[in-house]
Parts: structure tokens; C-alpha cells; sequence
């Protein structure tokens, strides 16, 4: 057989088997994985919105909002997800949210890269905490209304800014004292 | 016996981290806990194994001018098959690892085994090699990331073992800590390595 | 815009740098960094794949996988492909046009393929949704600060040779905890990157 023939033979059965095992493990992982990333923002939103047992998804423009109900189905609050650009890579935020009282009713970091011991102290209850009842007009400065952890003053910031950005365009959808 | 020495060589005597030091990103990057590194350690234990087991079996298939684009997509399959199945089943140790998951397709241990091992001997052997470098790697990983963890954190697996009022050494889980625990390490092997090999001498 | 463009690269040169701080590079930041002139060659060959790179992962990402939905398990398998065929490519190209800019840089060119910088940059991109512009900067950076954090090490370990280490310590040893003075160093930088 010629050299080149069989070069290009061996080649194309390595890549269109490596393509039917790759088409087959993503056959098989992928409903788990989405299953995962489901849950996983579920259990976010029930986490930020207190005496919510379930959610329900609505797109207004163009963000994702996340409506938490309780058993009865009164709604609780909502939440959405907001992004600050971090000292080493995107911080992603789920926020809970009451527009009628335009109070914030919780916030968890999901992802992020921050420098552990410093930055990554956001995810930290200490500094969470301190978002909770905290009022939509608040100006959300660093240092001033939201305080920072020491040595960690970027990603403090960036989550301060990064709540406030994706609030201002809650609350052109959903004005404060209106319904959700 | 033969099989047996190709397992210790990359346990011991050709450690891909204490003794080669190559591929040693990950090793540095994913140690800031000890799970971390175990987790890192099985995944390119894994690629590494299937890719020998391949590489071996298809080693007179594979005409040679062609043979490092095969190796590196059996590689990549590989890889991607861990990538897959972490994200899946494993998702919180996935999001620490990162993007050092797929970068087991570029890590020198396992491109160098195929090339200077694999690709030339038979199943058995190639297996025996393959399983000696990623438990190799695994333990080095494993141990960079336990003192790690230790001093960086006061605990080990999760569980708090130093003593109450211990001030983590913060340092050692930051970029810095990586490299001096390292460095140390290999230092002391050497040390080691040293001893035995006069003990030896001089008997 | 362009204050992003600065941050992404002063950010990978200097605060995250890529070798002293994101890990990534390692291979050749302990194996070509024992002279200074080598180390330089290596880091101009590296700096211009990745910047070429780069680009070639916007588009590939953007373009092929994404829409047709094959990022998930073709992602890693493409870009390593598309790694080592422009490595493979920018050397044909160098030897043709210029034997000594090859004889300067073009020799290190074999090495980059598995310089798990690229692939790691290759990774980001799609990662922080960076657009084009955005990418390029990355490259740009990853590969300026992969230089330097090389450039700074071999000047150390010319030196370094004159010095009496311990004998357990010489070789690789030595250099990783010259490696963390290094990246203590630039840990200094930390908050040169303010957040607009």
C-alpha cells in the first residue's frame, strides 16, 4: 500500500473513532451535567430568597430572572444573577431580591477565582451578610455602605459594583413598592 | 520482575515530579487542598493508563510520520472523556480543578511515556509503566498538596488537625508557598536519593 | 475599552502573571531558563503563537463550535489540533523567510506545542467570553509576561551558578524556591488592576 494512502487511512480511523467515543461520552454525561447545573442554580435561589421552596424562570430583556415561590405559590422574592470582574477572572452572584419593599434579601457568590485567604473570603457569611436587608437606592461604594474584607478590597468591590450595576436594571423592570 | 520495575521506575526511581519535574503545572496550580491533588492525580493517572494501553496496541498501526498528531488525539480523546465525566458526576471538584483538567492534554508526562515508552513495548509493559508514572504523579501531588493544606489551611482532607489557635500560614496555599514547598521537596528527595546511593556504594 | 485592553494585559504581565502566578508554563520556565539569551528566544517564540493562537481560538470557538454546538467534547481535541498545526505552520514559514530570525527563535518553536501556556490561553478565551480585540490582548500579555517571568530567572540563575547552594538543593530544587521569591515579588503588584 502506498505510504501516503495509508498515512491518511490510519489518521481518519484514529479521528472518526475518537469522534464516536468523544459524541458518546457527552451522550452520556450530558443530561447529569445538565441535571447538575439545574440543581445547583436552584439551590442558589432558594438559598438567596428566604421561604422560597420553589422557582420558576422568566426572561425579561435580556436577563434570566428567577422567581422564588413558596408551598402555598406566593411569591417570595426574586433573584437574579450579576457578574463583577474580579481580581483573577469573572465573580458570578446570585442575588435575592424584593421588589416591593426594594430590599435585597440575600446574596451567594457561585463562582469565582479569587486568591485563597483573601479575595476568596467574598464567599465568606461575614461578608455575605451584610447584603441582607440592604435597600436597592443604597450607592453599594466600597468602604462607605459596603465594607470590604482587608487585603481582599478588589473583589470586595467587584461585588459591590456588581450588584449594583444588574440592580439598575431591575428596577427599570420591576419598579420598587410594585408587584413581581 | 520486569513488570514490577517498570511500576517502581515511575513511582520512584523516574518520579514525573520529584525526580523528571515535568508536568509539574498542575502539581503546582490544583495543591492548594489535599483532596484537590489526589482528585488531579487519578484523572491524569486515567488519561495516561487508556492512552499507554492505545498507543501500545496500536503501535504497529501507526506509521511513524504521523505518529505524534495520533498520539495527541488519542490524548485529547482522553482527556476530554475525564473532562466530561468530572463535570458530570464530580462537579464541585471540577470547578476547583479547572481548567487543569483539560490541560492533561499538554502535560509532558503523558505525551513523553507514549513517545519514549509505550509506543515501543508491548500491552503488558506499557500498562505497568503507565500505572507506575500517574501513581507516581499521584502521590507527589498528593503530599505537595497535604503540607500544603496543613500549613495553609490547619487542616488535612477537610478534617482541622492542628491545634486550637494555630494561625494558618496563608502563605502557603498562595502562588509563592506553591513553588517553596516544591523546592524544598525536591531538595529533600535528592537528599534522600543521595544517602541510599552511598549507603549502596559503599557496601 | 481600552482601560480593559490595558488590565487584561498589565493584569497578565504583572498582577496574575502566567508562570508565577496561574502555574501555566512551567516545562520551559525550569527547562530553558539557564541563559538569558536562550530564555529571550524562547519567549519571543512562545509570545508569538500565543498571540496567533488566540486568534485562532476566537474563531474556532465563535465560529464552528459554539454554533454548531460542539464545544462540549470537541473543545479540547480542536484546540490542541489547531495548537500544533500553526506551530507547525509559523515554523515552515520562519525557516522560508528568515534563517535568522529561525536560528533565533525558530529552534524553540518545536517546544511550544505542549507549553501548556498556549492551551491554557486557548481556554480562557472562550471561558471569559472575551471578543476578539480582548483575546488578542490575553495572548499578548500571557505570552509578554511568560518573557519576563523567563527573562528574570535566567538572569538569576547566571548568577546563581557562582553561588554555593547546598549540594541537595542544586538543580530544579533551587530553582523553585527562587520561583517563589519571584512570585512573591509579584504578589506585589496585587492592586495595580483597579476596578473601574
Amino acid at each position: 500500500m502506498n505510504q501516503y494512502a495509508r498515512m491518511i487511512i490510519v489518521l481518519m480511523i484514529i479521528s472518526i473513532a475518537s469522534g464516536a467515543v468523544l459524541a458518546l461520552s457527552y451522550e452520556v454525561t450530558n443530561p447529569t451535567i445538565q441535571e447538575q447545573a439545574r440543581q445547583k442554580l436552584e439551590q442558589s435561589v432558594l438559598t438567596v430568597i428566604p421561604g422560597a421552596t420553589k422557582m420558576e424562570e422568566v426572561q425579561k430583556e435580556d436577563m434570566m430572572i428567577y422567581i422564588g415561590l413558596d408551598d402555598q405559590g406566593n411569591k417570595k422574592g426574586i433573584s437574579f444573577k450579576a457578574i463583577g470582574s474580579g481580581f483573577d477572572g469573572p465573580i458570578e452572584i446570585m442575588v435575592g431580591y424584593n421588589p416591593k419593599e426594594g430590599k435585597l434579601l440575600g446574596i451567594e457568590i457561585l463562582s469565582m477565582s479569587e486568591t485563597p485567604g483573601l479575595g476568596a473570603r467574598i464567599k465568606e457569611e461575614a461578608f455575605t451578610k451584610q447584603f441582607k436587608e440592604k435597600s436597592a437606592e443604597d450607592e453599594f461604594t466600597a468602604k462607605e455602605d459596603v465594607q470590604v474584607i482587608s487585603g481582599a478590597t478588589i473583589s470586595s468591590t467587584a461585588v459591590a459594583n456588581a450588584i449594583r450595576t444588574s440592580l439598575d436594571k431591575i428596577v427599570k423592570i420591576y419598579p420598587v413598592g410594585g408587584d413581581f | 520482575m520486569q513488570l514490577f520495575k517498570d511500576f517502581i521506575n515511575g513511582i520512584w526511581n523516574e518520579n514525573p515530579i520529584f525526580k523528571m519535574v515535568i508536568g509539574i503545572c498542575s502539581a503546582l496550580a490544583v495543591t492548594t487542598a489535599a483532596n484537590n491533588g489526589i482528585a488531579m492525580g487519578l484523572a491524569l493517572t486515567f488519561v495516561l493508563t487508556c492512552s499507554s494501553i492505545l498507543i501500545s496496541l496500536l503501535r504497529n498501526v501507526i506509521p511513524a510520520k504521523v505518529r505524534i498528531p495520533c498520539y495527541i488525539i488519542v490524548v485529547a480523546t482522553f482527556t476530554t472523556v475525564v473532562d466530561l465525566f468530572m463535570k458530570a458526576y464530580f462537579p464541585s471538584l471540577y470547578e476547583v480543578l479547572g481548567i487543569f483538567i483539560p490541560l492533561i492534554v499538554v502535560n509532558c508526562t503523558v505525551l513523553a511515556r507514549a513517545e519514549s515508552f509505550a509506543s515501543k513495548v508491548g500491552l503488558a509493559r506499557a500498562t505497568a509503566d503507565a500505572l507506575g508514572m500517574g501513581l507516581g504523579f499521584t502521590w507527589a501531588i498528593t503530599l505537595i498538596s497535604m503540607i500544603r493544606e496543613l500549613l495553609g489551611a490547619g487542616t488535612l482532607f477537610g478534617y482541622r488537625v492542628m491545634w486550637d489557635g494555630f494561625t494558618p500560614w496563608v502563605s502557603a496555599i498562595l502562588p509563592p508557598g506553591a513553588f517553596i514547598v516544591m523546592g524544598i521537596l525536591v531538595g529533600l528527595i535528592n537528599m534522600i536519593n543521595r544517602k541510599t546511593a552511598k549507603d549502596t556504594h559503599s557496601h | 475599552m481600552a482601560k480593559e485592553l490595558f488590565f487584561i494585559i498589565v493584569g497578565s504581565i504583572f498582577v496574575n502573571n502566567f508562570v508565577l502566578s496561574r502555574f501555566l508554563g512551567q516545562c520551559p520556565f525550569l527547562g530553558v531558563s539557564s541563559k538569558t539569551e536562550t530564555a529571550v528566544g524562547m519567549g519571543m517564540a512562545t509570545t508569538f503563537v500565543l498571540t496567533m493562537t488566540a486568534v485562532a481560538a476566537y474563531f474556532l470557538q465563535n465560529y464552528i463550535l459554539a454554533p454548531f454546538g460542539l464545544e462540549p467534547f470537541l473543545q479540547i481535541v480542536s484546540f490542541i489540533l489547531v495548537i500544533a498545526s500553526l506551530v507547525q505552520l509559523v515554523e515552515m514559514v520562519i525557516l522560508k523567510i528568515s534563517p535568522t530570525l529561525y536560528n533565533a527563535f525558530g529552534i524553540f518553536l518545536p517546544l511550544v506545542t505542549t507549553n501548556c501556556i498556549v492551551m491554557g490561553v486557548a481556554l480562557l478565551i472562550p471561558m471569559n467570553n472575551y471578543n476578539l480585540i480582548k483575546s488578542i490582548a490575553l495572548g499578548l500579555g500571557a505570552g509578554i509576561g511568560f518573557t519576563l517571568a523567563l527573562a528574570l530567572m535566567s538572569g538569576i540563575r547566571e548568577d546563581l551558578e557562582f553561588a554555593d547552594v547546598p549540594e541537595a538543593l542544586r538543580g530544579p530544587a533551587i530553582v523553585f524556591i527562587t520561583a517563589g521569591l519571584l512570585s512573591m515579588i509579584f504578589m506585589g503588584f496585587t492592586g495595580l488592576v483597579p476596578l473601574g
